[in-house]
């Protein structure tokens, strides 16, 4: 009898468990995922050594300098991941007038309410530094909170004001604040719990294909895909480093832009909707991304 | 009331040409997407469908190579070297001769249709089950293959 009855309940439990698999399985659509690279989220930007293998040719200035010589090459200057561009002999461009304003805004805010600067500062006395430890998880929010996040809270909390992600205001502050924190490697927490789960999230958006082209972020920035080959004018680099250096500003644009605004503007090419900066899955991507460029300095005033 | 209307349309008429200008995003809500709250999030991917050419071809294959270069047609050009077609990508095969491979138009429209029907690992867009291309472009398209020699 009891015999009988451990097996009722096991049977029940299985039944149970194969209702949730079944149930599951239905509130999933059906999506096409690009094959996924292994990359160990420990090793930070030294990920991409076993995964584009360009690290050694950008790592830092002097690897970039010494092949310069690639810049221009169409089969070759893929592989310095853009580096080149942050060289500091280019000196001039709108990202450093975008510094003074931010500092400026910052300034302005910060008479106007100084609770403005310490909410930023998260009741510290400095911004300096500060930056390079972004997307974080902050337990008083409960959210993940990017720089720009951390800006437009701080605008709408403090000052009342509306500084929203993906705006010239919130990225001309966003841009000083990361100055603050130029030269820093990057640390994203990846001992906290929460931070992991957003970057497997992000991961896992990384690789799935949307769109009416039915594309991946993947499809052309994994090895193997189309990165290192030409897309008509355009080689794909590699991820990593890449949260390094934004926002920045865009030659072709003629503006700033925030990582997130990036991330639409790749989306709209792979014809796919373009959601909105500061959405939860732009933010599990910049986690992703940033953590693909842990270890390397925020290399902010930029142009791209 | 005709000077009202005048004065109404100068008014009006750099606001109608601002707006007229500002390009409006292309709508691409019908397919999936990467929120996890609209609805295009829910959407599923349309799955790989063998669709066969037919009757005869009859495609034109100078409007071929047009929208096989256009970028926001066939965008061919973007991973193939194809004829006639400057900054060519080189991720996918070099079809500038593909006439002489000896593919027949049914397999060729199969194909572009739907690549996932023959590789399932495929980078290749779905033409046909997405609706990037109509029946006619592919036609077309494969007319211009066929003459590439």
């Amino acid at each position: 009898m009891r015999l009988n009855i451990r097996t009722l309940a096991l049977a029940v439990v299985a039944s149970l468990g194969s209702a949730a698999t079944v149930i599951a399985a239905g509130d999933e659509p059906y999506r096409e995922h690009y094959p996924q690279a292994r990359i160990d989220p420990a090793r930070g930007v030294n990920g991409d050594i076993g995964f584009s293998d360009t690290l050694p040719y950008w790592r830092n200035e002097e690897e970039v300098e010494r092949n310069a010589k690639w810049v221009g090459d169409p089969n070759e200057q893929w592989k310095l991941n853009w580096k080149f561009m942050d060289l500091d002999r280019i000196d001039l461009h709108p990202g450093h007038l975008a510094v003074d304003e931010g500092e400026a805004m910052v300034a302005k805010f910060a008479k106007r309410n100084p609770a403005f600067f310490s909410c930023l500062a998260e009741g510290g006395a400095k911004l300096d530094g500060l930056a390079a430890a972004y997307p974080k998880h902050d337990a008083a929010l409960g959210r993940i909170v990017t720089v720009e996040s951390r800006i437009e809270h701080c605008a709408k909390t403090v000052l009342n004001e509306d500084i929203r992600q993906g705006t010239p205001p919130n990225n001309k502050i966003a841009v000083y604040f990361k100055s603050l924190s130029a030269g820093t490697p990057i640390r994203v927490n990846i001992g906290d719990g929460k931070v992991m789960e957003a970057y497997r999230r992000g991961e896992k958006l990384f690789y799935v294909k949307t769109g009416q082209l039915n594309f991946a972020c993947a499809s052309c920035h994994v090895p193997g895909s189309i990165m290192g080959h030409k897309l008509r004018g355009e080689t794909p680099t590699t991820p990593f480093a890449d949260a390094a250096h934004y926002p920045t500003y865009r030659t072709p644009v003629g503006a700033l832009e925030s990582i997130q605004e990036r991330f639409a503007r790749c989306l709209g090419q792979m014809r796919t909707v373009q959601i909105k900066p500061g959405d939860p899955a732009f933010v599990d991507l910049e986690v992703f991304m940033t953590v693909l460029s842990n270890g390397y300095p925020v290399s902010v005033p930029s142009a791209r | 009331m005709k000077t009202t209307s005048g004065i109404v349309a100068i008014l009006l008429g750099p606001v109608l040409v601002l707006s007229a200008g500002a390009q409006a995003p292309a709508d691409y809500s019908a397919y999936p997407c990467l929120s996890y709250t609209l609805p295009c999030g829910k959407i599923a991917t349309r799955k790989p469908q063998t669709k066969t050419l037919a009757g005869a071809l009859d495609g034109n294959a100078e409007r071929g190579r047009q929208i096989a270069q256009a970028r926001d047609k066939g965008n061919c050009l973007a991973c193939h070297v194809m004829k006639g077609g400057a900054q060519p990508g080189t991720r996918g095969p070099d079809l500038s001769h593909y006439g002489n491979a000896g593919r027949s138009d049914a397999e060729t429209y199969t194909a572009i249709h739907d690549m996932r029907t023959r590789n399932p690992e495929t980078l290749m867009p779905p033409f046909g089950t997405n609706e990037i291309l109509s029946d006619l472009d592919i036609r077309d398209i494969v007319a211009f293959l066929q003459a590439s020699k």
